[in-house]
């Protein structure tokens, strides 16, 4: 079974106490029962069964999806806001009292609920404001909501039960609360738009259903709430139809955030399908499955090398995990208590931890897979890149043996023969003495001749010198066969390379001119796609066997140390053509 | 005659500088790099520079480039290359445009003197002289309804004595025959491998290479 933690640490709050939610559990289900107690002593409430329903309309489902909230997504401040939501809400009913204290926080708190709600919408779905303009607008909402409101209650607004009467000027409080009324229908139209902006520019894939449902939801609220302070500001009839379907919406839009929280019906759709395709491909591409399941086109997948200690890609390179900040998240996935991978996502999946936690379950045994294969593929990396440091010391030896030979023994030795050239020249002709000479001179250009030879087999000097060019018509011209030789346009290229294809070329001339019984031989040598491609095709007998034969094993080794391809084709009777590809990009 | 000379063992350096001042020719430089070659040779050309093909600092082609630079730059300068190793490619670029006043020859031919000098002497007159390991390398080849097969064995000889730049009187001398007879040798042998007979002696050195390397 798959266990799943973040890779990096991050700072998780804990879940709230199951006593902390009872609490205010209770302390919603009290609030619910004094509504019905005010209700009940205020003679003057028109229709007062329907308004009760109302107010328990639009507290219970935010504090109850609160509390879910809070409990399944315990890094998000939603939660929270939500319960705290509904008990402000609560507040406005004090005015059904007559009490004057009471009352007057009731009155105060009439139009607060307005401004919680746009809080709460706009906060969706961190539970904070996410950027400078929501904030500037929730708090202008409250300054309009209470700031107003007080100020209205201080010059005798509404009626006589509240204590906060300083002045009586009826005109200037009326006026007031249309300039408050309007204002918060302002507001909430400004909510709307910037809901709707913040949408259009999420990337596609990140526009979620259930989100969108809650979205939606929030806007129309928003919507109905500002065309109901308008109808409050301009007297409008049907002010009551309005406020209702205001409350509606409002109650609708905590249980539709409800829903997409509940609702696994999308993450086991994806895991299901996920199940199907890993049974039905037995060798899948497992970041392409994870990323459809997970809806992240970005996702990327990373799997735990123990023996390096490190996070590797698919391919087994060494691959960075994301640090805070960086807009990723990632999941550790755990098998039989080990971590084996870890799948990095972008960070607005961490709101569907489920579906990730899923997902990842249901791959544990192809990601285990997965981590063998990025495993075995850094061993095979690092199994290369020690051959290429091989190939590269035995070259780099080789060519300071050639240089050390050409600058010391050889230089010394036609130092030599010069000299007994010019003691030849001035020596008396004695002829026992030049005969003494002569054989001396031979033997020094017999050395010099062997030394050459040396010399050349360890290391091509023309190559380095003068490039492969250069060296390929020199090696064209030794060789006892028609040889048509392309090279045209062909760059100097970094040593290794030349020497490589070089080689190449020597080996496969050689064994053309030893075995092949050929009588033309086309080298043709270019770079495409940065790509040095050398290919040697004779119209001989073929049958080479790159298994038989050393040269060409070692030919083979020296072009894949340098991350190429050597291949061999020889149908008996048909030639025999060598192609080795270099990369050189 | 007047000679500069560029080779960074300062052993073989003075070794060759013995050589040309015991044989009367002018040493006007003694450099140990390609640079100071050219440098020297701004202020006062010589009859021809011998060059080594490796030279400091890289030890890689700096020779081979000062010894191009001057035959694009000074034609009247005569370029005798030196090196440990003859490679036909390299042959091929040096003659690219004309085998006048250039050679090419292995180290080792210092201390056959009095061919040496010659072949310097040559290259300074416009002359060419080319290592016989060249043109033995590239006869080595094989090619189906060879041309060269039609040649008798004195033909290939006297074809190899005049692809290394000798004369008329160069190649009589070697195969000690008369200088008509050496004619006559040349004639028959432009003819069998339809190589239009041309007249100075490098010309047909780079006609008898192209001949061969086709």
């Amino acid at each position: 079974m798959a266990a799943v933690l973040p890779l990096v640490p991050e700072q998780h709050r804990s879940a709230p106490k199951p006593a902390l939610l009872w609490t205010l559990g209770i302390a919603a289900v009290v609030c619910c029962a004094v509504t019905v107690g005010l209700a009940s002593v205020n003679d003057e409430l028109y229709q007062p069964a329907l308004r009760v329903l109302l107010v328990w309309w639009v507290t219970l489902p935010y504090i109850f999806a609160g509390m879910v909230a809070w409990r399944r997504r315990p890094d998000s401040f939603f939660g929270p806001l939500m319960i705290l939501a509904g008990f402000v809400t609560q507040l406005s009913i004090l005015q059904w009292t007559s009490q004057p204290v009471l009352n007057t926080l009731g009155q105060l708190s009439d139009l607060l609920v307005a401004a919680v709600w746009l809080h709460v919408f706009l906060a969706y779905p961190s539970g904070r404001l996410a950027g400078r303009t929501e904030r500037v607008v929730v708090i202008i909402g409250y300054i309009a909501a209470v700031g107003l409101q007080l100020v209205i209650l201080m010059l005798g607004g509404f009626d006589d039960r509240h204590l906060l009467t300083i002045v009586n000027r009826q005109a200037a409080a009326e006026a007031l609360q249309n300039i408050q009324l309007l204002t918060l229908s302002a507001l909430a139209l400004i909510g709307v738009g910037l809901l709707w902006w913040r949408w259009r520019f999420l990337p596609r894939w990140q526009r979620r259903r259930p989100a969108q449902i809650v979205i939606n939801c929030f806007s129309l609220s928003l919507v109905i709430l500002a065309a109901l302070m308008v109808a409050g500001a301009f007297q409008l009839p049907g002010f009551e139809i309005i406020r209702l379907a205001t409350f509606a919406a409002a109650g609708l839009a905590p249980l539709a955030f409800l829903a997409g929280l509940l609702d696994a019906r999308l993450a086991k759709a994806s895991v299901g399908e996920l199940l199907v395709q890993l049974q039905a491909d037995p060798a899948p591409d497992l970041r392409e499955l994870l990323a459809q399941a997970l809806r992240d086109p970005t996702l990327s997948l990373i799997y735990w090398l123990p023996q390096y200690g490190s996070w590797a890609d698919q391919d087994g390179n060494p691959a960075p995990h994301p640090g805070p900040g960086s807009g990723r998240s990632a999941t550790i996935v755990k098998q039989n208590g080990e971590q084996i991978a870890a799948l990095v996502y972008d960070a607005t999946l961490r709101e569907e931890p489920e579906l990730v936690e899923a997902v990842s379950a249901a791959a544990a045994i192809a990601l285990e897979n997965g981590r063998l294969e990025a495993e075995l593929r850094a061993r095979l990396q690092e199994l290369y890149g020690s051959r290429t440091r091989v190939v590269e010391a035995q070259q780099n030896e080789r060519r300071r043996l050639e240089r050390d030979l050409h600058d010391g023994a050889q230089q010394r030795l036609v130092a030599l023969a010069l000299e007994l050239g010019l003691l030849a020249e001035q020596a008396n002709s004695d002829p026992a003495t030049q005969t003494r000479l002569k054989r001396a001179r031979g033997e020094v250009a017999e050395s010099l001749r062997e030394l050459r030879n040396i010399a050349h087999g360890l290391h091509p000097a023309v190559v380095s010198g003068h490039g492969l060019a250069i060296a390929l018509e020199s090696l064209a011209a030794a060789t006892p066969l028609e040889v048509q030789l392309k090279t045209d346009g062909l760059p100097r290229l970094p040593e290794q390379l030349e020497v490589a294809a070089y080689y190449v070329v020597s080996e496969s001339l050689t064994n053309t001119a030893k075995h092949a019984a050929a009588n033309r031989v086309t080298v043709d040598v270019g770079v495409i796609d940065n790509t040095l491609v050398t290919e040697i095709v004779d119209d001989g007998i073929g049958g080479a066997d790159s298994e038989r034969g050393t040269g060409l094993r070692g030919l083979a080794d020296r072009v894949e140390a340098l991350n190429g391809r050597l291949r061999i084709w020889s149908t008996v009777g048909q030639g025999t053509r060598v192609r080795a590809e270099i990369p050189c990009g | 005659m007047r000679v500069a000379i560029a080779e960074d063992s300062v052993l073989l350096r003075e070794g060759v500088a013995q050589l040309l001042t015991d044989a009367d020719i002018e040493v006007t430089a003694r450099c140990g790099t390609a640079d100071e070659l050219l440098a020297g040779i701004v202020h006062d050309p010589p009859d021809a520079v011998v060059v080594d093909i490796r030279l400091p600092p890289t030890h890689t082609d700096e020779g081979m480039r000062a010894a191009l630079t001057i035959r694009e730059q000074y034609p009247d300068v005569g370029v005798l290359v030196l090196s440990q190793y003859v490679e036909v490619g390299l042959a091929m670029q040096l003659l690219a445009d004309s085998a006048e006043g250039v050679g090419y020859l292995l180290k080792d031919r210092v201390s056959e003197v009095k061919e040496f000098i010659a072949a310097l002497r040559r290259v300074a007159d416009g002359g060419s002289a080319l290592d016989p390991t060249i043109v033995s390398t590239m006869l080595k080849r094989h090619r189906s309804s060879d041309p060269l097969d039609s040649l008798t064995p004195r033909e290939r000889e006297v074809l190899e004595l005049m692809a290394t730049g000798a004369s008329n009187a160069g190649i009589a001398d070697s195969m000690v025959i008369t200088q008509r007879a050496a004619e006559k040798y040349v004639s028959t042998i432009f003819t069998k491998l339809g190589i239009p007979a041309t007249g100075s002696e490098s010309r047909r050195v780079l006609a008898v290479l192209l001949f061969l390397r086709s």
